[in-house]
């Protein structure tokens, strides 16, 4: 086994962003720090007469104008979201890889479910004209490893590549995986998730959650961490990021943005809450002992908040738990309730907006809650301005997945 | 009457099912190789369902490796000839 080579340490130098609330990084947070509530009836073609009615579309996105066709009948919407996202996190680090290096470059993306949208056309043509009406790109488009294989391929980036499938955490355990290649000597990563979870065959497949909020209003779809908190509403896009060695990063004179201090997950069964609590405490033990932190440095919490009853009150106790008396007063925020839970997207998001609350000094608030019924400080409301070093982000997932991430400010040259 | 694949349609046939847009001048220049119009073999087992649908034959298995659009064509014509010879 290689291990952690000596000196390198991953670091964010650049944000890609696809989400319902914004596509880039300066739109999603300005609509993020404003708090502005992006949830809305589902307005897809063939998902608008489905118990499921209310979620995060992406609707600011022209995949033509960003890619070229020669991939997009390739690949899924899924896909399409996390190429521009990719192709955004690279430009805004600034970054240009050394055509004679490929192998200094790799891919890691997170995804839960894959291309529903293009499986399930290329499906349709089998059931209804037969096998040869099949396109051969469904032999790849709507696999979990399509998004990876693609930017790697659009980019010639031809480093260690992978993909993390352990539930909607998994955007958090891509992150960390992405951060080992940088420490055993890759010298950029380019990482994160995006998914497509609105078309009629992926919406068919998540009514089977107990935990989706079938609620028909916008405004109180998706509650986290209140009295009414009644599920979630999903959400498509995501976020990518770029990694790199730091030293790397500070010799070509990129902005360190962030770096990734630590990481733990855990795994408590699907739809067990009550025991995520356990296994979400123990993530973020592992998380703050990777990262040499106490608790009492811990700045803001961008929480998983899942809005069912149970899972926020594990999630509450396991932040008493893990931080001791410090959970009482850390500021606690979760955008994700204007936007809906991206699936694996949901956490990048997170972390996105994390590494741009550090910097701009402000907690972005929880759109739509106002009443909290958990002994949390949870930023409701409007933005607060603060003096923000280390975040800890938060993810579970419906099939019993719990990771934390302790992420903390770049230091400026 | 038999009906041969010509240039401009092939072209048609990569933007629809490949993506790929390049002009019938490029495909028909002496040594154009699919590689440099960034075509893969999954981009030409597209086309070569698309023609197996349209026509109603098998396509020689082996068109959809082709390395060039000449090598491509002859191979298409020659399934499409032998299906109008029976």
């Amino acid at each position: 086994m290689t291990s952690r080579q000596q000196g390198r340490r991953a670091v964010v130098t650049g944000l890609g962003v696809v989400a319902p609330n914004g596509v880039g990084a300066d739109a999603f947070w300005k609509a993020t720090r404003q708090g502005v509530s992006v949830l809305d009836r589902i307005s897809r073609e063939g998902c608008t007469d489905m118990p499921l009615k209310i979620a995060g579309e992406v609707r600011d996105f022209d995949p033509h104008s960003v890619i070229d066709s020669r991939f997009l009948v390739q690949t899924d919407r899924f896909t399409h979201y996390a190429m521009a996202a990719a192709d955004l996190a690279v430009a805004d680090a600034g970054f240009r890889p050394d055509p004679e290096q490929p192998y200094a470059v790799g891919v890691v993306t997170a995804a839960g479910s894959g291309g529903g949208e293009f499986g399930q056309r290329e499906l349709q043509q089998l059931w209804g004209q037969g096998p040869r009406f099949v396109g051969p790109y469904q032999s790849i488009a709507w696999f979990y490893a399509a998004s990876t294989g693609q930017i790697s391929i659009r980019g010639g980036y031809k480093g260690p590549c992978g993909v993390v499938a352990s539930d909607e955490a998994g955007g958090l355990d891509a992150l960390a995986h992405a951060a080992r290649s940088v420490e055993r000597g890759t010298d950029a990563v380019v990482v994160g998730a995006a998914e497509a979870p609105l078309a009629p065959y992926s919406m068919v497949c998540q009514l089977g959650y107990p935990e989706l909020s079938l609620s028909d209003r916008p405004e109180t779809a998706y509650l986290p961490f209140t009295a009414q908190a009644c599920g979630f509403a999903p959400a498509e896009g995501g976020a990518m990021l770029l990694l790199e060695d730091e030293q790397a990063a500070r010799r070509r004179g990129a902005d360190v943005r962030a770096h990734l201090a630590g990481h733990g997950a855990t795994f408590t069964g699907a739809s067990r809450w009550k025991e995520s609590r356990e296994g979400l405490a123990a993530a973020i033990r592992t998380a703050l002992d990777e990262a040499r932190i106490a608790p009492e440095e811990i700045d803001v919490v961008f929480a998983d908040a899942l809005g069912v009853p149970s899972a926020d009150r594990a999630e509450a106790l396991a932040l008493a738990d893990a931080l001791g008396p410090v959970a009482e007063r850390v500021p606690v925020t979760a955008p994700k309730s204007g936007t809906g839970r991206a699936y694996c997207g949901a956490p990048v998001l997170d972390v996105t907006a994390a590494v741009l609350a550090m910097e701009d000094g402000v907690l972005p608030p929880t759109p739509n809650v106002t009443e909290v019924c958990h002994d949390l400080a949870l930023v409701t409301g409007r933005a607060r301005p603060a003096e923000l070093r280390t975040a800890l982000v938060l993810s579970r997932g419906l099939m019993g997945s719990n990771s934390a991430l302790v992420l903390r400010r770049g230091e400026r040259p | 009457m038999s009906h041969n694949l010509s240039y401009p349609e092939l072209a048609a046939l990569l933007q629809a099912r490949a993506g790929v847009t390049v002009t019938p001048d490029d495909l028909e220049k002496p040594g154009a190789q699919f590689d440099e119009f960034g075509v893969d073999s999954l981009g030409l087992l597209g086309v070569v369902g698309e023609l197996e649908n349209r026509h109603g034959l098998k396509v020689t298995s082996g068109a959809e490796s082709a390395k060039t659009p000449a090598e491509f064509l002859e191979l298409v014509n020659g399934s499409l000839s032998a299906k109008a010879g029976a």
